[in-house]
């Protein structure tokens, strides 16, 4: 069959087609670097995900690289692609991964690593680095997740990490030089590990102690022992993109979308993001504001969002908000303005934001008592959550959302009741208002996130709670529940500990990656196909033990298996903050004050200006 | 404000993108090409657009059509530059003009449709046949029993390049609608199509509709 005749019979084929305005079409006889961007999980999610947009958009900025996108099918069309021999193709052009010079996956989350796999195999390209001996279809990757690069160093040739803007640029330069001179992969390799930000696993070799613990990582040929993660000094200068690849179908974010700080000054003890992309840097309000500007008008959005890990920190909100307000209240465009925080959630911030669009109410507590909520660093108090939700009330809502995590270090039973008393408040609230929206019934629904410590925050030392532990710390919340306005949602054990495990495993977990999705793993992350008992087989097979990984306290002077990844965070730091942890002590935020987090090294943003 | 009417064409790789995606293609569309439509009033405003008749997934056309309004003096040709310079590739902006009928007077419409193939034999003989009765889901969610022989207007089939075309004329819009593919079923169930196109739309009186 031909693929025409399969697009007719799997859901949704306008995810396999591509054509969308913005996407980039090159002659392919004329660029000397093909470049597949690859994001592992379906074509809805990826197409949602701003760092994708921004390199594609710097990628083809090059006249002589053509970068094109390619999504992981959904299991309808795979199971088709596989039965009528159709590799994975790229969207632009049509042609086979295996085509690709270099082949990129972008890692925003754990749960895709059996995805990227699939992918690899899917496009005809083998998944294990070693059985792929040319340079080309070099697979390359760079994300989040990749700050914890191991699991997945036998599938991949070469690490991006940190920021992405300047770094691939020069790699793809750099690449197109060595295949001019027609070098080998290895050659290639060992002259990527000298570019600032690249790291290339298979020059580093790792032994262990009797324990499992890592004893050494020791690099070879002149790689550098410690990698540091590359940063982009003023976001003013750096390429944004003016247009975006608009799809046709309904996407998770289907709207224009300013990127207007990276980093946060916050620091919450359990949130990765709050270290990995310090340090704080601003995007002035006035290159923010003609950015979007540029971008509505070039992809007829009619929703604009800013974007930012919380966009109330944002120190030019005010005057960004001044600028945006006059043109797209003209235009009729939707402003949103998501990752709000509850602390400096002013009336007047609330009054703009609900003129422009009324949505659910969401708070991030995260914990459910101020003992544990200083432990985690997460500076939002009672009163807070009240006052706004007073205001949110007044102002005509009846719904909210209170999002917790469970597990949390040094967590009790006393901080679980915690979580209903917070949200029987509400509910008292609510009934206490005189002009409380009429006829209309309060809702709270509460949802409940466990814990997975992530490398480079304090928590990173901390073991996770098992089972056993989760399934009382459950049991308690739902009977200190007395009100039926409450609403529980539980998360996924099972999904918890394979993220816990893939986020902190070391070379080791890579078989156990390759066994799993032998087995059939995929598209973890979706309720719906994640096997739990396929996995349980995948770590018994490789003699690996997920308990190790997951539910181990580790020493702070132990050497983790991320320990030559530098991104500016020292250890010290982190430990210190785990110990303030377990005296329930807070930090103040890098706007108030340097915590000496290291990432001062940089010279750049926030730092600079406090230290 | 004064009403005007948009036709279009809607081939190639866009006979994958569902009906309701083409309304979102559209409103942007509107945007980019800064032509000032009219808004619905009240609390969601969104931009008054309608379309002629909905068109399966799969499906070609070169008979589409949306209504809008026009806020300001925009002429027809300036909104038909406009919105060319912004369509997608496999959209074609055809005509802007003031509307005349309205599109629930929409009846008929004509399908060119090639199977690949020279099935032009079995083809005529299976539509010379006397009745072709099939099961329709009915909008209640019953099945009925009906006549598809009764529902064809005309038909004709050809031989192109090995292929087979059949042209033929059924009821679309709002009263009755015929999916060609319910023929294309009764007739074989795995039929190899290469393209079913919508070609015209007529009214109850089989006038070209306007
Ligand atoms: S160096 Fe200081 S100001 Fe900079 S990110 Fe770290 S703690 Fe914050």
């Amino acid at each position: 069959m031909e693929l025409s005749d399969i697009l007719l019979k799997v859901q949704k084929p306008a995810r396999y087609i591509g054509g969308e305005q913005g996407a980039v079409i090159k002659d392919k006889s004329k660029v000397d670097v093909r470049f597949a961007f690859c994001f592992a999980d379906s074509y809805e999610v990826g197409m949602s995900h701003l760092g994708m947009k921004i390199l594609y958009s710097v990628a083809n900025s090059l006249d002589w690289a053509w970068c094109e996108r390619v999504f992981a099918p959904w299991e309808d069309m795979e199971t088709e692609m596989r039965k009528n021999n159709i590799p994975l193709y790229a969207l632009e052009s049509g042609d086979k991964l295996s085509d690709f010079d270099i082949i990129g996956f972008t890692v925003p989350y754990e749960m895709c690593y059996t995805n990227i796999l699939n992918c690899l195999d899917l496009g005809g390209v083998p998944v294990h680095a070693k059985e792929r001996n040319g340079l080309k279809n070099l697979v390359i990757a760079g994300g989040p997740c990749t700050c914890n690069p191991e699991p997945l160093v036998d599938f991949v040739d070469l690490f991006l990490l940190g920021e992405g803007e300047e770094l691939l640029p020069e790699l793809l330069e750099l690449y197109r030089e060595h295949k001019k001179l027609g070098s080998d992969k290895q050659t290639f390799l060992k002259s990527a590990a000298k570019l600032e930000g690249v790291y290339v696993p298979s020059l580093y070799t790792v032994s262990y102690n009797g324990d499992g613990t890592v004893a050494e990582i020791t690099p070879a040929d002149g790689a550098p022992k410690t990698i540091r993660k590359r940063i982009i000094a003023d976001l003013d200068k750096c390429h944004y993109p003016d247009n975006f690849v608009v799809p046709y179908l309904d996407i998770v974010h289907d709207r224009a979308v300013e990127e207007i700080y990276r980093g946060c000054i916050r620091g919450c003890r359990f949130c990765q993001a709050g270290y990995i992309y310090r340090p704080v840097r601003e995007k002035s309000a006035e290159v923010a504001n003609q950015q979007a500007k540029c971008l509505c008008e070039n992809t007829g959005y009619d929703d604009l969002s800013l974007l930012s890990l919380s966009t109330s920190d944002y120190s030019q909100i005010d005057e960004l908000l001044a600028k945006m307000l006059p043109w797209t209240e003209k235009q009729k465009i939707g402003l949103q303005l998501p990752s709000l925080r509850i602390d400096n959630f002013t009336d007047e911030l609330l009054e703009k934001v609900a003129s422009v669009r009324k949505s659910g109410l969401t708070f991030a507590p995260e914990a459910g008592t101020q003992r544990l909520r200083d432990a985690i660093n997460k500076n939002v108090t009672e009163q807070n959550v009240l006052d706004t939700c007073k205001v949110a009330f007044e102002g005509g809502y009846s719904a909210v959302k209170l999002y917790f995590m469970m597990g949390l270090p040094t967590e009790t039973m006393e901080d679980i009741a915690g979580i209903a008393d917070l949200a029987q408040k509400v509910i008292d609230l609510y009934y206490s208002l005189e002009n409380r929206p009429k006829g209309k019934g309060v809702t709270v629904s509460i949802s409940c996130a466990t814990f997975i410590p992530k490398p480079f925050t304090p928590f990173q030392f901390e073991p996770q709670n098992d089972f056993n532990q989760i399934e009382e710390k459950q049991k308690h919340l739902r009977d200190c529940i007395k009100s039926r306005k409450i609403s529980v949602s539980l998360h996924n054990a099972g999904t918890s500990l394979i993220e816990a495990v893939l986020a902190r495993g070391d070379r080791r977990v890579g078989e156990v990656i390759y066994t799993a999705w032998k087995k059939g793993c995929k598209f973890d992350g979706w309720d719906e196909y994640f096997d739990f008992e396929k996995w349980k087989e995948a770590f018994n097979e490789c003699g690996v033990t997920p308990d190790f990984y997951a539910y181990r306290k580790r020493e702070y002077d132990e050497i983790m298996p991320w320990e030559h990844i530098d991104l500016g965070i020292s250890k010290k730091f982190l430990a210190r903050q785990d110990q303030l942890a377990h005296k329930s002590i807070s930090t103040p935020n890098c706007r108030q004050k340097c915590a000496g987090c290291g990432a001062t090294v940089f010279g750049e943003g926030i730092c600079c200006e406090t230290c | 404000m004064r009403p005007v009417r948009v036709y279009y064409n809607k081939v190639g790789k866009l006979k994958y993108i569902s009906h309701l995606d083409i309304n979102r293609v559209m409103l942007r569309m509107i945007r980019k090409a800064h032509i000032n439509v009219w808004f619905t009033e009240g609390f969601n405003q969104h931009p008054y657009i309608n379309f002629a008749l909905p068109l399966s997934l799969g499906f070609e056309s070169t008979s589409e059509a949306v209504d809008m309004r026009i806020n300001d003096d925009m002429t027809d040709d300036e909104i038909l530059k406009r919105l060319s310079e912004v369509a997608p590739e496999g959209m074609k902006i055809t005509s802007v003009c003031e509307p005349v009928k309205k599109f629930s007077e929409i009846a008929f419409a004509d399908f060119a449709i090639t199977i690949r193939g020279d099935l032009s034999d079995k083809l005529n003989e299976f539509l010379a046949k006397p009745e072709i009765l099939v099961d329709k889901k009915t909008k209640k969610g019953g099945v009925k029993q009906i006549d598809l022989k009764e529902k064809i207007v005309k038909y004709n089939v050809s031989k192109a390049n090995g292929n087979t075309r059949l042209d033929i004329t059924l009821p679309a819009g709002t009263q009755e609608n015929i999916n060609p593919n319910l023929i294309l079923n009764a007739f074989c169930d795995d039929l190899s199509v290469e393209s079913i196109i919508r070609t015209t739309i007529y009214d109850s009186e089989m006038k070209i509709f306007a």
